[in-house]
């Protein structure tokens, strides 16, 4: 399946989300990754043509990756 | 004259749509621009009747050519943007060459008509500097209107073009000059004609 | 605060009023909410009585935001023009809220948008990283090799102080370089009036020694030469700063 532009950058931001998961202790890792889901599944009901809205959240998306990817950030809950 | 205009109107008026989703467009006169082909559809539905309606060059209504792109922002935000590598010949030396010949083009338009003598030399002078300044200027009309990071493949079109322009224009001017009256001797005529 | 009504339910907020010589003047406040990224933004209309209110628009959205609606977002800090975050669009001119006088005619109603052609984060509050970043992007300090003679401070002489008056009380409001068209069409690369400024504000300081240096940063075609002086810059300034003359001092010291 050939996915879109906007859908390659909504799929490579999760993976980015992940890896930087990783970068974590190890006990704090499934809560990163909850995490991520969470924030990604809250999107899940958004039409595919509403550009605007996709793109706003991929750009709030980056900014927490940004903030939460910053080694002082030790677990979340 | 009439190109640039058209050009920067409608250049502007693409722009100033690309907030319309997400972000506010609050400059007066963009919107009335926006405004005027929904007037002028209105009018063309009223005028035609139902069965010959054919769509007309603006019933698309608001839509822009280059709709904003997402907000992309290089690196971190606390990272400074990039610093673009020096290129005076781009940058200041491009900048003083136009000044002068901006001011330049002042004594060279008045000469002639002030001393009220014709000399060939002159008029190729005031030819040529006429025609670099309209070069420069479009020039910066293209950088402005054209972004390369978005467009590469338009702006490489346009940069031809203008290039193409120039030249057949020089070209012509140096045929108005060498075979015909020339220039001045030209506005001459028909101010008193 | 008086009521809370959730912007959904209504597009229009009265002050309950029964006062006959209540100044009542309506706002129109663009709004938008990040939680619902789905909507569309949506221009909300407020009334005041201006009797109530004290004179500048800043007031004005305090008092409706602690009165009529909780949910209205804007960045304010100082209240009195120095710390440059209530900068927004206010009847058509960027402007600082809390320099801004609520114009008097009741009749007018006075419209108020986000900064134009930034990113909305929410109502009128923009997002203003990229112009922070090109700030960054000039070095904004000072630049010196050795260290001061006196090991205290660089000196300067009250002639070469006075060169930055008109430079040094920009508070980077982003209000000239969000009213610069070229800014608009090319924020990516143009650096904009304000961070320009600030640029000069660095090549005009006599203790800096990396003129030469800063100058080559600007030396190309996109960063310093998108300005066509069109000196909406100059207008809009609600320091009473000129942009526009900073910038054409900067392209006179490049010129030879």
């Amino acid at each position: 399946m050939r996915y879109s532009g906007l859908q390659r950058e909504v799929l490579s931001l999760y993976r980015k989300c992940l890896r930087e998961s990783r970068k974590k202790d190890v006990i704090a890792r499934p809560h990163f990754k909850s995490f991520a889901r969470t924030e990604f599944e809250k999107g899940i009901g958004l039409d595919k043509k509403d550009f605007a809205a996709i793109e706003f959240l991929l750009r709030k998306g980056q900014r927490q990756l940004e903030m939460y990817s910053s080694p002082g950030i030790k677990d979340i809950r | 004259m009439l190109r640039q205009t058209c050009f920067a109107a409608t250049s502007k008026r693409t722009f100033s749509t690309k907030l319309s989703s997400s972000f506010p467009t609050n400059t007066k006169p963009a919107a009335s621009v926006l405004l005027r082909p929904v007037v002028r559809n209105a009018l063309v539905k009223d005028a035609l009747p139902g069965a010959v309606r054919v769509a007309a060059f603006h019933a698309c209504g608001r839509r822009a050519i280059l709709p904003p792109l997402p907000q992309v922002i290089d690196g971190t935000a606390n990272d400074p943007a990039p610093v673009p590598p020096a290129n005076p010949s781009h940058g200041s030396y491009h900048w003083t060459f136009e000044r002068l010949v901006s001011a330049g083009l002042i004594p060279l338009t008045i000469a002639p008509f002030a001393a009220g003598s014709l000399n060939p030399t002159m008029d190729a002078i005031l030819c040529a500097t006429i025609l670099i300044h309209s070069h420069i200027g479009f020039e910066s009309i293209v950088i402005d209107y054209i972004p390369t990071k978005r467009l590469p493949k338009t702006r490489m079109l346009f940069w031809w073009g203008l290039r193409l322009a120039t030249v057949t224009v020089g070209v012509g001017l140096y045929e108005f000059e060498t075979n015909d009256v020339g220039v001045t001797e030209a506005i001459k005529r028909i101010w008193h004609a | 605060m008086a009521s809370v009504v959730s912007p959904s339910q209504t597009s229009t907020i009265k002050e309950p009023s029964h006062n006959p010589e209540a100044k009542t003047k309506t706002f129109h406040i663009y709004r938008w909410n990040p939680d619902e990224p789905s909507s569309k933004p949506r221009m909300q209309t407020y009334t005041l009585d201006l009797n109530k209110t004290g004179p500048m628009m800043l007031d004005a959205l305090i008092r409706i935001k602690n009165e009529v609606d909780p949910t209205l977002t804007f960045r304010r800090s100082c209240r009195e023009g120095i710390c440059g975050s209530c900068a927004m669009n206010i009847d058509g001119v960027n402007t600082l809220a809390c320099l801004c006088r609520i114009p008097t005619d009741t009749k007018q109603d006075t419209k108020i948008y986000p900064l134009p052609h930034t990113y909305v984060v929410k109502d009128i509050v923009p997002d203003l990283t990229q112009f922070y970043k090109q700030y960054k992007s000039i070095k904004p300090y000072l630049q010196h090799s050795a260290p001061a003679p006196d090991g205290k401070e660089y000196l300067q002489s009250k002639e070469e102080r006075k060169k930055l008056d008109g430079l040094y009380e920009c508070i980077l409001c982003a209000c000239c370089s969000t009213s610069c068209p070229s800014y608009w069409w090319n924020s990516e690369e143009y650096l904009g009036p304000a961070v320009l400024l600030q640029s000069y504000r660095w090549l005009a300081d006599s203790r800096d020694e990396k003129k030469e240096e800063r100058k080559a940063a600007l030396d190309n075609s996109m960063s310093l030469y998108r300005c066509h002086t069109i000196l909406n810059c100059s207008r809009t300034c609600p320091k009473g700063l000129n942009p526009g003359l900073a910038i054409a001092e900067i392209k006179k010291e490049m010129a030879f």
